[in-house]
């Protein structure tokens, strides 16, 4: 039987691979990966926790945290690009032109 | 019955005391909109209308007051209308007006399409109004990452430049981080306050006053304990405070001076609206809230100091002084739990903060030479002998962030080193004055710079003649100046009118 642990137990391993993943990883494209495993981590949650507990508002937010997320894509992915048309990488390491 | 239900929120909604942030986004539109309209040579004409525009919204806020209708909870509990609210808005109008003006001075030096910014800047401080009323964790979440998507574009809007798009990357990255961080703590406290097996349970925990409630009956609930930490974890990045001022520097630094300005001044003053809103919610976890935000205080306020002592690039030294001011205004709000004006002198810290902070970048969009990010002491020289006016703003400005006396920055630390002393945080209230004896070296290091004859290399002085600064410097641009230096100086010897205001007149 699966119950409202094992959701939670699921959306917290999402949570944590896509958290060490922003600080570990190199790519920007993959770094902007893990921020929207972190956003669906929550949206599984609140899911599991609307459904197990009642009430609608999890539910309902899951829409708002859904276009959040598309608006916070298209813009990110616009500075990726422009980023990238000037510096020809979009390695974190090689982007360091600001630094003390 | 559900339709009886919607009828009863329906019934809630009063667009009426929403009005000045109707009123941005259609302002914002409209720019749009005369942008198409007008020939291409009048549209030098469309910023002005913005700040016209603004300036209506704020003389309707200021003088049209708060009705006993506008007061309490309004669109379904959504929003609750009161007075820090308040207060928070007419702060962020007057932030977003000044920034206007900045905006103005950097974008005529550039070929970059100019309106958008101002159409962008507007939805930003509407997003940023609403948020300091939010009542409810949705509520609180959309707008917050209206304006941080905002943030995202303005940091990185000079795309002709790697600096402003690298800065705009890192703060995309780590906005994004923070946002991620503080949802899955509302997803947390969603789940434990709607465990109906859980005493004080309701059905919309995301609503303050149910999570207050729920929060007071289970003060020892695990999920409820890490959600909260999640959620002030998440607003500690937006206010730049110790472990989360990473970012600070580097998007500071990139980012165009209005942007600077903007994210100095109002992303850290959201911060603050959210954390005294969410403090007040979380007490009855305040044995948990209260030690920890004491330890990052006194963190943030020795990292800020101690990290700006050697910076020499202005940006820099702007973002790293900001954080220990972050720190001084989490000392008000730690005060604020047992001596209750202390949030009074945490938002008069925030309009000298913001008087002061106005005066600087005015100053450095006005020097020209070097490029927007590379501004550095050096580039001071004799400031004030080559243009005596800026020379004069730039000082009363680093002045009263340092907190000379007579200045408005002077009472705004002095209110809240009272309250901290009234409340018995001596440890604190140590670090405190320790990191403002550290904070005047720096300041009057850039003082010194502007003011004080600098030694050089004599092929140094076979260049040809330098730019006078300010040469630009039109009515408006005088006018924006004098009106922000006046306020810091009046308010510093007289604190009659605003204290009154803040009090809650």
């Amino acid at each position: 039987m699966i119950g409202l642990e094992h959701y939670i137990i699921v959306s917290c391993l999402l949570f944590s691979i896509g958290f060490f993943g922003v600080l570990l990883r190199k790519n920007t494209l993959v770094i902007y990966m893990c921020l929207e495993l972190m956003l669906n981590a929550s949206n599984l949650a609140l899911v599991a926790f609307s459904r197990y507990n009642g009430g609608m508002g999890g539910n309902v937010f899951v829409f708002f945290i859904i276009t959040v997320a598309a608006a916070e894509v298209a813009v990110g992915l616009a500075i990726i690009v422009a980023l990238f048309r000037k510096r020809q990488t979009v390695e974190v390491e090689e982007l360091n032109t600001l630094k003390n | 019955m559900p339709t009886e239900y919607l009828q009863q929120i329906a019934e809630s909604n009063s667009w009426g005391a929403i009005g000045p942030e109707l009123g941005l986004g259609i302002l914002a539109l409209l720019l749009l909109g005369l942008e198409i309209l007008l020939p291409k040579v009048a549209h030098s004409v469309i910023p002005r209308i913005a700040v016209i525009g603004q300036l209506a919204i704020l003389a309707s806020l200021l003088w049209g007051g708060m009705s006993d209708a506008t007061v309490g909870e309004a669109f379904g509990g959504m929003i609750r209308f009161d007075e820090t609210g308040q207060i928070f808005r007419i702060f962020f109008l007057i932030t977003s007006v000044f920034v206007s003006y900045l905006g103005m001075v950097s974008l005529d030096r550039k070929t970059l399409p100019q309106i958008e910014y101002f159409h962008i800047l507007l939805v930003v401080t509407a997003a940023l109004m609403l948020l300091a009323q939010a009542n409810h964790f949705v509520m609180l979440f959309v707008a917050l990452e209206t304006a941080t998507v905002g943030f995202y574009i303005l940091v990185s809007y000079f795309r002709d430049t790697v600096v402003s798009l690298e800065a705009g990357l890192k703060y995309l990255i780590m906005g994004a981080l923070s946002s991620a961080i503080l949802l899955f703590g509302i997803v947390l406290l969603y789940g434990a306050g709607s465990n109906p097996a859980l005493m004080g349970s309701s059905t919309d925990p995301m609503n303050f006053g149910n999570l207050s409630r729920f929060l007071s009956a289970n003060p020892a609930d695990t999920l409820g304990l890490l959600g909260m930490l999640l959620v002030l974890s998440g607003i500690a990045f937006k206010i730049g405070a110790f472990p989360f001022q990473i970012w600070v520097p580097d998007v500071y630094q990139g980012a165009p001076i209005p942007t600077t300005a903007l994210l100095a001044i109002g992303s850290k003053a959201a911060g603050f609206a959210m954390l005294m809103r969410l403090v007040d919610v979380f007490s009855p976890l305040g044995d948990w809230i209260y030690p920890l935000l004491s330890a990052l205080a006194a963190l943030t306020i020795l990292f800020g100091n101690l990290a700006a002592l050697t910076q020499r690039n202005l940006k820099r030294l702007m973002g790293l002084s900001g954080v220990s001011h972050a720190g001084f205004l989490m000392l008000g709000v730690i005060a604020s739990r047992t001596v209750e004006w202390a949030s009074t002198a945490v938002m008069f810290y925030l309009f000298a903060y913001l008087l002061a902070s106005i005066a600087v970048f005015a100053v450095l969009a006005h020097i020209e030479g070097t490029s927007d990010s590379e501004l550095s002491l050096d580039d001071l020289g004799d400031l004030a002998k080559r243009n005596g006016f800026l020379g004069l703003a730039l000082a009363v400005g680093i002045g009263s962030l340092a907190g000379i006396p007579p200045l408005a920055g002077f009472i705004g630390k002095l209110l809240i080193f009272v309250a901290a002393f009234q409340a018995e945080h001596y440890g604190l209230l140590g670090v405190a004055v320790v990191g403002v004896v550290i904070s005047i070296y720096y300041y009057f290091g850039v003082i010194k710079a502007a003011f004080f004859e600098a030694w050089r290399f004599s092929e140094d002085e076979e260049q040809g003649e330098e730019p006078i600064p300010g040469a630009r410097l039109g009515f408006f641009g005088k006018l924006a100046i004098v009106a922000v230096v006046a306020g810091t100086i009046i308010i510093g010897f007289y604190q009659g009118p605003l204290s009154s205001l803040l009090a809650g007149g």
